[in-house]
């Protein structure tokens, strides 16, 4: 393990709003561009790609994802970005579209370099004690937990507020969300998302030829990618199909190399779909340590996570389950390899 | 590495109406100006580029700065810009469901397409196709 490097590990904020406004149909989306990149300015990350569909748009970042639906805005970033820093503002300019802040719910795993986290990211109780301080008063239902693993060092940390109509909601949201995290990724592998010597292609391009290379555009087929690869290495990208998104982060370092991959689902999704769409996204990477959490409002959708890995040489080792106002049960479980590699 | 990114998409602002800045962008609001159009430039041997977005569109946004630049460096080829609001059955016969998608076509007929706010690969297919 080295003693310092690029972070992968992700920290991952959900602001979900609600508006009286029957024609504001597009809510959050017409948060101006602009506006959003002020907001990425105080986390500290800037757009590279994007696309949109009739449903979200999608945004690939320097330090990976942004996706904007009318009622709800995802951030995910990794390295040493403020994230939380996004949580007023984004408050701000959805307020002056008419839209009310309903349930709020941020995750991360446990990151590989702690000391080099920048503040209010020095640990969990000061990322609650910052983000508390920037929730309006109407979330009156609030949460915070640290999921364990056998492993101390590696948790998975979850908080989540809501307003008191969130049992209503609660019937309606079928959302399955899957965040897997790996790590010790396998070397050939990883070496794909190193741009290749004395080859000029820039950004999207040579994103798009890792999509293809690594076989990640077969993870879901029907999906319209957004790619991109830094210098020297790394990669990401964003997939739409419909109205879900996928995503997936890469940082191939030996030493600290990370590969996140992340999408929605629903309750009534076939299990074949889930089971082939996990057991392709692990594959990419054949990674040494997997684990993966599973948000939902179904308490038996977890059990398609381990049919998905298993098959692959790896192990459940642990297991834990909570639930949280709104999001619903949280199912966090890590695998490793059933044999380990020399 | 963030100021080089937002240097990478900022340019001259583009005008959204019929008056672009460069005059080989020109953006259709109208289904029979836009088939004379079109069936005006399928006769020649010119590439021509034709961007799907909408007004809502984000990610639409973020792309006009590098097209424009794009418009004025290929003055040899014809950018069109059509919203898919305005223009829904154009929209639908080339099957643009996400955006910005761009369509290359050559003699009337699809060469190519770039799916999102892609510089470098639309770039790269307008240099490719242009010519021959």
């Amino acid at each position: 393990m080295a003693v310092s490097g690029f972070e992968g590990f992700e920290k991952r904020l959900e602001l979900q709003f609600f508006g009286d406004d029957p024609l504001e149909n597009m809510g959050l989306r017409l948060i101006d561009f602009e506006s959003l990149e002020q907001v990425l300015h105080a986390v500290n990350c800037t757009v590279v790609s994007a696309v949109g569909n009739h449903f979200f748009d999608a945004y690939v970042l320097s330090e990976s994802s942004l996706f904007v639906y009318p009622n709800k805005i995802i951030i995910k970033t990794c390295g040493t970005t403020q994230l939380l820093k996004s949580v007023r503002p984004l408050i701000h300019f959805a307020d002056k579209l008419n839209l009310t802040l309903c349930e709020c719910r941020y995750t991360r795993g446990s990151f590989i370099f702690p000391k080099s986290q920048p503040f209010p990211h020095t640990n969990f109780k000061e990322e609650v004690i910052y983000i508390e301080e920037n929730l309006p008063n109407n979330l009156v239902y609030r949460k915070a937990a640290v999921m364990p693993s056998k492993n101390p060092s590696y948790s998975w940390h979850v908080f989540t507020a809501a307003d008191q109509n969130h049992h209503r909601r609660r019937s309606l949201n079928s959302d399955v969300t899957f965040e897997v995290c790996m790590t010790e990724l396998d070397r050939h592998l990883a070496r794909r998302f190193f741009k290749k010597t004395g080859d000029c292609k820039t950004g999207d391009l040579a994103g798009k030829e890792m999509t293809e290379l690594t076989g990640i555009d077969d993870i879901n087929p029907s999906a319209f990618i957004c790619d991109f690869a830094f210098d020297p290495c790394g990669y990401s990208m964003n997939g739409i199909d419909g109205d879900r998104y996928s995503t997936i982060h890469v940082t191939p370092e030996d030493g600290y190399s990370y590969a996140s991959f992340e999408c929605v689902g629903s309750v009534y999704d076939d299990d074949v779909d889930i089971v082939e769409t996990l057991k392709k996204a692990v594959q990419v990477f054949k990674p040494a340590t997997v684990s993966i959490s599973t948000t939902s409002n179904s308490r038996e959708v977890w059990t398609k996570v381990a049919r998905a890995i298993e098959p692959l040489g790896l192990k459940c080792r642990t297991f834990a389950m909570d639930e949280f106002p709104a999001a619903g049960s949280v199912v966090f479980q890590t695998f490793t390899a059933a044999t380990r590699r020399k | 590495m963030g100021s080089v990114l937002a240097s990478f998409f900022n340019g001259p602002n583009s005008a959204e109406e019929d008056s672009s800045s460069s005059s080989l962008l020109q953006t259709f609001h109208s289904a029979p100006r836009w088939q004379l159009h079109f069936d005006s430039v399928k006769e020649t041997s010119k590439l021509m580029v034709i961007d799907f977005s909408a007004s809502w569109c984000g990610p639409c946004k973020l792309m006009e700065p590098a097209l424009s630049a794009m418009a004025d460096k290929f003055s040899d080829v014809e950018f069109a810009k059509l919203d898919v609001d305005q223009l829904p059955d154009v929209a639908q016969e080339f099957g643009a469901q996400a955006m910005p998608t761009f369509v290359l076509l050559k003699k009337g007929k699809e060469v190519d397409r770039v799916v999102g706010a892609k510089k470098d690969e639309l770039e790269k297919k307008i240099d490719k196709y242009r010519c021959c």
